[in-house]
């Protein structure tokens, strides 16, 4: 109910009639379930549909450049986390000079709006990035990484209005192109961890920006159940790619090798598969496509049902295995058409996990319904034998491969996506003109403040 | 006052400025009697059983009452969201609605 009355008024609707079932719907048998929708829901219905509410006044606006606050580095803090601006962290303050040093980053101007971000519908300023930017603890230089980012977050087919969903999944950022060396990303060891300045900031900027320039908000607009917290920022090993004629993962993405570009997409969680062994792609591939496997399992409700064919599980690999598979002269796509054909489950199974909710009940979705529709594959369908196997994806390409981690190490990580609530998008970064000279003068220390 | 050890910042607003104007909400109906409303689902939480003891229970309290169906609309969740959502007002409007129950949520 909390989330209903916070989202409404980004909708411009604050004062949307609301009805509540009590308790959890999950859990109450037909009759509990009836019980409580006659003798409380019903009444809330039609109080809604039939008593007007009072009118509601709309939140003032600030200026961009306005000081909405002064004083010591703790009552700065203290007043950013009473406002809900903050992420418990301190945060670095968002002094004009500071953020009109990251504007020097970027040739969009300050008040360009990128976007309209839900739930709160504010607008997506370049000047707000860097404001957000600032308070995360990026460096100036970083900008063009974070522009694209917000890009990327409100691009439609994205879905940032659904970061606040159940699954509570969390974005996984990944970055490709000459800007990774550029600015000192992590792509090797502890390519997850925290540690290396522009994979941890700009990982916390992406939540700080979900926070203020969103609206998200955990007990109001976000409802994870349990939630994750920001991931720091992965780059893919473009010097181990380009040893073994793999192209970056940015290329599946439609952009061109050698282009700066951040892809994003939400997962529900991943899980390390350690000792992936064998000396040949036959001997190694099974372990990879167990692990893939085993992070699947309601997710199929974004291959046939809420979605279709939305479904896009990602395996990151070590430079090691990516270049044994590729001595063996295996590419990504050989490599997804194995994981494709490894990684289906019996029909009866995905027809029990489209039960989403409730394995007791048929729900809505079926894959025999879905082929006959045509809105799965055929392959989906190719008996009736309920121990058949079905894919998981509707296409090999499906299948979203990684290349980053300690290069000598034999593990993969493989991740659960979370669909179209979250769908994997990508944006080329763009830099300014004269990115040289400026990168030059940050890592040289002269701009400083 | 500044101290030594922490500084003094001027600091400006990390939000900005939201791009919705607030809009009316509809005028209520008088009585729900003839009204014809219409169901939307977004097909998670049993919302079908819901809509179905809804409805039950509001026509047992306003005989001619109407209702039109959520499976006349499509999936408000699925991944054609942003079409479905799109067509609704179109949509009501072709189909004659006074009044919509839209759910479910947890």
């Amino acid at each position: 109910m909390t989330q209903a009355t916070a989202t409404s008024v980004g909708l411009g609707l604050p004062n949307l009639c609301r009805a509540m079932v009590p308790g959890h719907i999950d859990v109450q048998s037909k009759d509990e379930l009836r019980a409580n929708l006659l003798s409380v829901t019903l009444e809330q219905v039609i109080a809604g549909l039939t008593r007007q509410p009072a009118a509601a006044a709309a939140e003032p606006a600030i200026a961009p450049r306005a000081i909405v606050y002064a004083g010591d580095f703790d009552a700065i803090n203290a007043h950013f986390y009473e406002q809900e601006w903050s992420d418990g962290l301190p945060v670095v303050p968002p002094t004009l000079a500071r953020v009109e040093e990251f504007l020097r980053y970027t040739e969009r101007k300050p008040d360009e709006v990128l976007g309209i971000l839900l739930p709160d519908s504010r607008a997506a300023t370049v000047w707000s990035i860097a404001v957000n930017g600032v308070m995360a603890g990026c460096r100036p230089e970083y900008m063009p990484v974070l522009v694209a980012l917000i890009r990327a977050m409100a691009d439609p087919e994205y879905g940032v209005e659904h970061s606040s969903n159940t699954p509570g999944a969390e974005t996984l950022i990944m970055l490709n192109g000459p800007i990774i060396k550029q600015l000192g990303f992590n792509y090797e060891q502890g390519v997850m961890r925290d540690g290396f300045m522009p994979n941890t900031s700009v990982g916390r900027f992406w939540r700080l920006a979900l926070r203020n320039m969103a609206g998200f908000l955990p007990h109001k607009t976000d409802k994870g159940t349990y939630g994750n917290t920001w991931r720091v920022v992965i780059a893919e090993n473009e010097d181990a790619l380009a040893e073994i004629g793999w192209p970056p993962s940015s290329v599946e993405m439609g952009f061109k090798a050698g282009e700066n570009v951040v892809t994003i997409g939400r997962y529900t969680g991943g899980n390390l598969f350690a000792g992936v062994g064998g000396a040949t792609p036959e001997e190694m591939l099974p372990y990879l496509a167990d692990a893939v496997a085993r992070q699947i399992s309601w997710h199929v409700i974004f291959t046939i049902g809420m979605a279709n064919g939305m479904l896009r599980p990602l395996l990151l690999i070590t430079p090691i295995l990516a270049r044994q598979l590729a001595k063996a002269g295996w590419s990504r796509g050989d490599v997804k058409r194995y994981l494709f054909e490894h990684t289906k489950m019996p029909a009866r199974r995905f027809n029990q996990l489209l039960n989403f909710g409730d394995w007791n009940n048929p729900g809505p979705w079926n894959i025999e319904d879905h082929v006959r529709l045509r809105k799965a594959p055929a392959s989906f369908q190719e008996s009736e034998d309920p121990d058949r196997l079905v894919p998981i994806v509707f296409d090999p390409e499906d299948f979203m491969l990684f290349v980053t981690g300690d290069p000598l190490r034999t593990n993969a990580y493989a991740f659960a996506p979370n669909g179209h609530l979250g769908f994997q998008v990508a944006q080329r970064i763009e830099l300014p003109r004269d990115w040289d000279a400026l990168l030059a003068a940050a890592q040289a220390g002269s701009r400083r403040l | 006052m500044a101290t030594a050890d922490n500084g003094h910042y001027e600091v400006v607003w990390p939000r900005s400025e939201r791009m919705t104007e607030l809009r009316p909400l509809a005028r209520r109906l008088d009585s729900l009697q003839g009204a014809k409303v219409a169901q939307l689902w977004d097909y998670l939480f049993r919302g079908d059983e819901v809509h179905a003891v809804l409805e039950a229970g509001l026509r047992e309290r306003f005989p001619g009452i109407e209702f039109i169906s959520w499976r006349e609309f499509g999936n408000t969740h699925g991944e054609d969201e942003a079409r479905v959502l799109a067509e609704l007002p179109r949509r009501l409007q072709e189909l004659g609605a006074t009044a919509v129950i839209s759910g479910m949520a947890c």
